[in-house]
């Protein structure tokens, strides 16, 4: 009786006070532009809590690493784990290692995000937004141009084992199929691995066909200047071009103001990232926590750049 | 070059007992390689008869070749193929770097850093890494520590493999894991971007306008080709400098000495640990190059820049008949297996084809080489 009292106590000592918590985070790359911002709201967040102890782990785009990293934090006993994951199809088994102790994904969807249990959690932002928007904003930018008679381009996707990519790639594909962009027309699609080098020797390539075309599309913003790198050391006049990347990066922003780049999607990284530590800690609190927590896509054009410019 | 007599041994490297050199056997793959996909595109209903390297309608250059897509094959190669200069040399003293991709990572973060533009747009550089002193510094200065940088750790390679005697797969191991942590730590894994215009033109300026060709002024390689291909200029010079450099110098004659048998080599009086510290340090200080030709092209760098060059630069060297045991290559081979792989992936984008289908090619022909080669070896040595 006396020790379960003492047990009882010790419980709500935990679950009510924030303070000596210790979170454990697994990230799928610490090399990546855009995940290390998200990487930073964590840090920057957990930093600004008081008696928060967020410790941060590379898992090195290898899945069996991150599973590890996560049964790792559960035998030295954290409060929480934020996982990045690495394969989206692997959420069951990183589901599995948590065990009981509460778990966030952040940025990247696991597949079972709709059985996660109650002490699981999902922060990110709707990918299907974010290819939307950007397709949309370019098709809407080529009618205005005066090309609705129809226009050519091409299509840059991010890795093909990525869920993000497949989803915005698939946007893409789904606004040229509407009454309103079906003037727009695919001449190819290739992947360049998210990397702006490689989309810069893609682009290259396909200049070298010879094909006149009106728009690029890229799933992200460094393949985005990569392209547009290639298009300049060609001499096509920018202004021809339109151009469009998703994550409005620093670099894609600089660009835009240049004249180089059209369209952009904000995702707020650095938001997902502190939000992703906001939810592991009420977790571990007991609180209600809704368990898909969407943050949204913003479209980012030269005419709103002004709100962007200091975000990620 | 028939010289069929028979040959005064089994060393690996006489050539008296090959028909004709090796690199013309390469450069016949090559040009294989280029009608493979000049034929598929050709027959290929949906390519309506494109041609991949000529341009019969519209002659937009003045010339019968598309020029743009005999500048992108040398272009996309140019910077892995310096890398593979330097993992060429390694290879034919016997030895393997592994840390190549991961030096270029780590020097490209660290040399970037040193190249920063103040202002951006007017704004203050959104990137910086330093503060203001290191801001718009001389260009010199971002190339001194790019070079260093991949000097230094080529010297650490070439010291441990040299002194400690351990295999030159794990020390550069070591350093291909360390070097990478090394270039994520640098910045926390931030990207470092927005150099200076003049670090920019490394790479995307204009060196045929600043460099003198003499009587080659006008000719149709320089204004044609190499025209605003700063990267394919450095890798063909480079080539030819260590073609020289490896037949001709003392230098060249010791590092083959070594791959062939290193007993020898040092029985006849050659410093083969001094001789080792050397070629890995010109390993390293070419992948420094790489790094600071890769950087100003993208004006950016990443942490994960790099990432598995080492073994495209190993199997461009391979491809081009440098052997894996030793003592048996040449810089020539290595450029010819370098423009194999250009054509490759320009092939592959010119067909429309995906990127799933490039990779099992490009595996497929770096093992044929190697079996095609052992095959070659084993007729020469039943010849004899």
């Amino acid at each position: 009786m006396k020790k379960s009292i003492v047990a009882a106590g010790v419980a709500t000592l935990m679950a009510t006070s924030a303070i000596g918590q210790e979170l454990g985070a697994s990230i799928a790359r610490f090399d990546d532009n855009f995940l290390t911002v998200m990487r930073n709201g964590m840090v920057d967040h957990a930093g600004s809590l008081d008696g928060v102890n967020l410790q941060v782990e590379d898992a090195t785009d290898d899945i069996g690493k991150q599973i590890d990293q996560v049964k790792n934090f559960v035998a030295s006993g954290v409060d929480a784990i934020i996982v990045n994951i690495v394969d989206t199809s692997a959420g069951a088994a990183v589901s599995a290692a948590a065990g009981d102790v509460p778990l966030v994904y952040v940025n990247r969807e696991p597949d079972n995000v709709n059985d996660l249990p109650s002490t699981q959690a999902f922060v990110a932002s709707n990918e299907i937004e974010s290819g939307t928007l950007e397709a949309f904003q370019i098709c809407r930018n080529l009618r205005a141009a005066g090309k609705a008679g129809g226009a050519m381009g091409y299509l840059m996707n991010g890795q093909l084992s990525n869920q993000a990519a497949v989803q915005r790639s698939k946007d893409v594909h789904d606004v040229i199929g509407m009454d309103m962009c079906n003037f727009m027309t695919l001449i190819d699609e290739q992947t360049a691995n998210w990397s702006r080098d490689e989309a810069q020797s893609l682009m290259t390539n396909w200049l070298s066909a010879g094909e006149d075309f009106d728009f690029v599309i890229a799933n992200n913003d460094e393949m985005a200047i990569g392209a547009i790198q290639a298009m300049k050391a060609a001499g096509i006049d920018m202004a021809d071009v339109e151009v469009g990347g998703v994550d409005a990066t620093q670099d894609a922003l600089v660009a835009m103001q240049a004249g180089e780049l059209d369209v952009t999607v904000f995702q707020d990284a650095f938001g997902q990232g502190a939000g992703s530590v906001d939810t592991a800690i009420a977790l571990v609190n007991g609180e209600d926590v809704d368990q898909k927590v969407y943050i949204p896509f913003k479209l980012v054009t030269p005419d709103n750049i002004g709100d962007f410019l200091d975000k990620n | 070059m028939a010289d069929t007599s028979h040959g005064t041994g089994g060393l690996a490297f006489d050539k008296s007992k090959r028909a004709w050199p090796n690199e013309v056997n390469i450069f016949i793959a090559l040009v294989l390689i280029v009608l493979i996909f000049e034929a598929l595109g050709q027959l290929l209903p949906y390519m309506k008869g494109q041609s991949m390297l000529f341009d019969f309608n519209s002659g937009r250059d003045g010339t019968i070749l598309n020029m743009a897509r005999i500048k992108i094959i040398i272009l996309q190669v140019s910077i892995i193929g310096i890398i593979a200069l330097g993992v060429t040399q390694v290879i034919i003293t016997g030895g393997i770097d592994l840390s190549s991709g991961s030096i270029v990572g780590a020097t490209a973060m660290i040399s970037m850093s040193f190249a920063q533009t103040e202002l951006v747009n007017g704004n203050p550089n959104p990137k910086a890494i330093f503060g203001p002193w290191a801001m718009d510094l001389p260009i010199l200065v971002p190339i001194a520590v790019g070079l260093g940088c991949g000097l230094i750790a080529g010297s650490i390679n070439g010291l441990l493999i040299a002194y400690t005697r351990i295999p030159p797969f794990i020390a550069t191991l070591g350093m291909m894991v360390s070097a990478r942590g090394v270039a994520k730590w640098w910045s926390r894994g931030n990207p470092i971007s927005f150099p200076t215009d003049e670090y920019a033109a490394i790479s995307n300026g204009n060196l045929v306008d600043g460099l003198t060709f003499g009587v080659f002024s006008e000719s149709w390689i320089v204004t044609q080709v190499f025209d605003g291909q700063n990267p394919a200029i450095y890798f063909l010079l480079l080539a030819v400098l260590f073609h020289f450099i490896m037949k001709y110098t003392v230098y060249g004659k010791h590092t083959y000495a070594i791959g062939s048998n290193e007993d020898a080599a040092r029985m006849s009086g050659i410093n083969v640990a001094w001789q080792k510290v050397m070629v890995y340090a010109v390993a390293g200080m070419l992948a420094g190059f790489a790094a600071i030709l890769l950087t100003s092209r993208n004006v950016t760098a990443q942490a994960g820049m790099g990432f598995v060059y080492e073994l495209d630069a190993i199997a461009m060297a391979v491809i081009g008949g440098v052997s894996l045991a030793g003592g048996r290559g040449s810089i020539i081979g290595t450029v010819l297996g370098a423009m194999i792989f250009g054509v490759i992936i320009s092939g592959f984008t010119y067909l429309k084809l995906d990127a799933f289908y490039q990779e099992m090619v490009k595996g497929g022909i770096i093992v044929a080489a190697v079996v095609l080669d052992q095959w070659r070896q084993r007729r020469a040595a039943l010849k004899s």
